[in-house]
């Protein structure tokens, strides 16, 4: 009996299960069945994550393994050091998030574990998937139980909103990808990603470069690139603390991850790696810029998101190992710190009814331990040298040609200095109690629940800042993850662990160091981060025609982000035609 | 080989963006994704089509038979089933926004911006 399947059967069975006793059973009951199923998840994705160190998995369901050089008929998950800590990672941001709503969430019949867990089984499924078709339907699955996650306080207007955009924003996109399978299918006749990469060999004609748009642009959905992001603000200002750190932990990130699973088993096309870096460079800054102007605190947090996105976009766009690595370094180390960070937001709707910037100014002074989270998380997510999202942000820059340095460097101080400048204010008690340039936003109705667990929800928030600072200064993780990555980018590997069964695996040839100007970049992206804070506290003092000047600047950005889905649509549409375009003059 | 199916899916597809992209109306935008997904229905079923193709159940037929793609079935059936659990949520949200609102239109909704 394999273990692979056990990761997405478990949270699935135990889902399920809990949705039909959940009216019988006492609610306590139901909660721990939740977390334990969760976290039986994470514990056998850990397993897979060592037993994939020297080979690649394959499990081909009811047993239709196809023997060497016959074509695949089976379903098979594939499962190779990337795809199951992606797995495990997401199972167990789902026992955190369970763990947190113990008390946050009051409801009925155990709906929340349920749906959580049903994500859960998605978002593990689509990591581990190893059929195009496979990984649309785990798309679908987790999407629409993030919609129903994103309306879950189904009474609050904004909420029903943020869900309606979200889910039509996202369906199209899956849209996009089913599209784009169905051209490959046609042209290959096969959906496993071995075989498709095989038939497709080198052959790039006009189809495939299509096939390739419609899968991308669909995964970018997903992955909040500009300009197919406007869904994710309204769905964080809208969606409970805990689903918050969810979607920005981990559900996003699996958007660039299929990104990159089916560019290196499939396509592996020529003359993509502009385009990519240019989207990620323009989703870092311009996230970066829209933080900025926030100042309910999770929409603040959410473009931070956007931003970091970008960032990962770079580093997987740039198509080599140690990208690729830095990549999946800055997922986790941004999806812990970022996760702290709403959890925290959580903590201050409970304590104080309010998650708006200004009108929490200095209320939060009682609250040291939140406070300290928040700077903890804060810092992690500044890049501080040897700490949090360095080694990712470092790889990345130091496999990239030199304009990517000071992009990441300014969209990082950009967006952790708003979110410092959030914290000082709240906190602290620091700056003006008004800001004319930050969006006026609907409030949040504080969540009317029974004695929730504050204690608790503060002591996760600080678990998962501190996860994220020391995750970035393991010595030797950063080394196991460019092997991983080395493995990832690995094509023939690939095609040889599915097709021939040959589980090879071998290391990076050379590994990382740090280098001098990685430290330098960080220091000044540290430094930047707290003037930019200082910047923001008291902007209000700059003379009457810079602030104008500001406000003048400001204006079509936070027009564009309407909230209409229509606009969010037509968006939609003109990535599309413009990354098929330049796709169809480039890439090869 | 005929292009019209392709086109058609196109056109179908384009039609339902539009229609998202101009309407006014949350329930109209349901069905707008809804149309949208025919389109997908549309290209799959094209893709595994053959000409004089009977449907692809073994039991009855000789096995030397032209059938269409049985592949191509099966995913348009769980992309069906996928369309319902979206449309029906799509639904939902509409149905529960207009209980609170007492409008549809998207426009006059939309409070989250910036």
């Amino acid at each position: 009996m394999s273990l692979v399947p056990l990761v997405v059967a478990v949270p699935f069975a135990a889902g399920t299960l809990i949705a039909i006793v959940g009216k019988w059973i006492p609610p306590r009951i139901a909660d721990v069945a939740g977390i334990g199923a969760a976290a039986a998840s994470t514990v056998l994705a850990a397993i897979l994550v060592s037993r994939t160190a020297h080979r690649t998995l394959v499990y081909w369901f009811g047993g239709w393994r196809p023997k060497v050089g016959q074509f695949p008929v089976g379903i098979s998950f594939t499962v190779d050091r990337f795809g199951a800590g992606l797995a495990c990672f997401a199972c167990a941001l789902v026992t955190v998030a369970l763990l947190y709503s113990w008390r946050y969430l009051e409801e009925e019949h155990g709906l929340f574990e349920v749906i959580a867990l049903l994500f859960c089984a998605g978002m593990a499924g689509f990591a581990l998937s190893g059929d195009l078709f496979n990984m649309f339907v785990f798309f679908e699955l987790m999407g629409v139980a993030a919609y129903a996650l994103t309306a879950y306080q189904v009474e609050e207007e904004p909420a029903l909103q943020a869900a309606f955009n979200f889910a039509v924003s996202n369906t199209i996109g899956s849209f996009l990808v089913l599209l784009g399978l169905a051209l490959v299918y046609g042209r290959t006749g096969s959906l496993n990603l071995a075989e498709l990469g095989q038939r497709l060999g080198t052959r790039h004609d006009g189809l495939v470069v299509v096939a390739f748009t419609l899968l991308v642009c669909g995964f970018f959905v997903k992955a909040a690139i500009v300009p197919f992001h406007f869904w994710l603000a309204d769905a964080h200002a809208a969606a409970p603390a805990p689903v918050c750190l969810l979607f920005s932990g981990v559900m996003v990130e699996l958007g660039l991850y299929a990104v990159a699973r089916i560019y290196w088993t499939v396509f592996a096309l020529h003359g993509v790696r502009p385009v990519l870096l240019v989207l990620g460079a323009v989703t870092a800054v311009g996230g970066a810029y829209m933080c900025v102007m926030q100042r309910h605190l999770k929409r603040l947090l959410a473009y931070g998101t956007i931003s970091e996105a970008g960032c990962m976009l770079i580093g997987t766009g740039l198509l080599s190992h140690d990208g690729t690595a830095g990549a999946a370094l800055t997922v986790l180390a941004h999806g812990l710190a970022k996760g702290s960070l709403f959890l925290a937001c959580g903590v201050l709707l409970v304590c104080l009814g309010e998650v708006d910037e200004l009108e929490l100014h200095g209320r939060g002074r009682e609250l040291r331990v939140l406070g300290v989270t928040w700077l903890l998380g804060a810092i992690a997510l500044a890049s501080p040298p040897f700490a949090g999202t360095f080694t990712g942000h470092a790889l990345i820059e130091d496999s990239g040609p030199g304009w990517v340095a000071p992009v990441l460097a300014f969209a990082t101080i950009v967006s952790t200095g708003a979110i410092l400048r959030a914290g000082a204010r709240v906190f602290l008690g620091l700056g003006p109690r008004n800001d004319p340039l930050l969006s006026e936003e609907p409030r949040e109705s504080p969540a009317s629940r029974e004695n929730p667990s504050v204690a608790l929800m503060t002591a996760l928030a600080l678990a998962l800042a501190i996860g994220g600072l020391v995750i970035g200064a393991l010595p030797g993780f950063a080394v196991a993850v460019e092997d991983a990555a080395h493995v990832f980018v690995d094509r023939h590997a690939y095609l040889a662990a599915v097709l021939q069964h040959q589980p090879v695996v071998h290391e990076a040839p050379s590994h990382w160091v740090t280098t001098t100007s990685s430290v330098v970049w960080a220091v000044a992206t540290l430094l930047g981060s707290c003037g930019w804070a200082v910047f923001g506290l008291y902007r209000e003092q700059l003379p009457q025609p810079a602030k104008v000047a500001m406000a003048a600047v400001a204006r079509p950005f936070r027009a564009v982000h309407s909230g209409h889905i229509g606009d969010y649509v037509t968006w939609l549409v003109f990535g599309v035609a413009v990354v098929g375009g330049v796709f169809a003059l480039t890439a090869s | 080989v005929t292009y019209l199916p392709y086109a058609l899916a196109i056109v179908v597809f384009t039609a339902a963006l539009f229609g998202i992209a101009i309407s006014d109306n949350l329930v109209h935008i349901a069905v707008c994704v809804s149309v949208a997904q025919s389109a997908t229905y549309i290209l799959l079923l094209a893709i595994g089509y053959k000409d004089h193709g009977t449907s692809p159940v073994f039991s009855d037929i000789p096995s030397k038979r032209t059938t269409v793609d049985p592949v191509v079935q099966a995913l348009t059936l769980t992309d069906i089933v996928v369309s319902v659990a979206v449309v029906a949520l799509l639904l939902a949200f509409a149905v529960k926004s207009y209980e609170m609102t007492g409008t549809l239109d998207p426009a006059e909704l939309a409070e989250l911006k910036g």
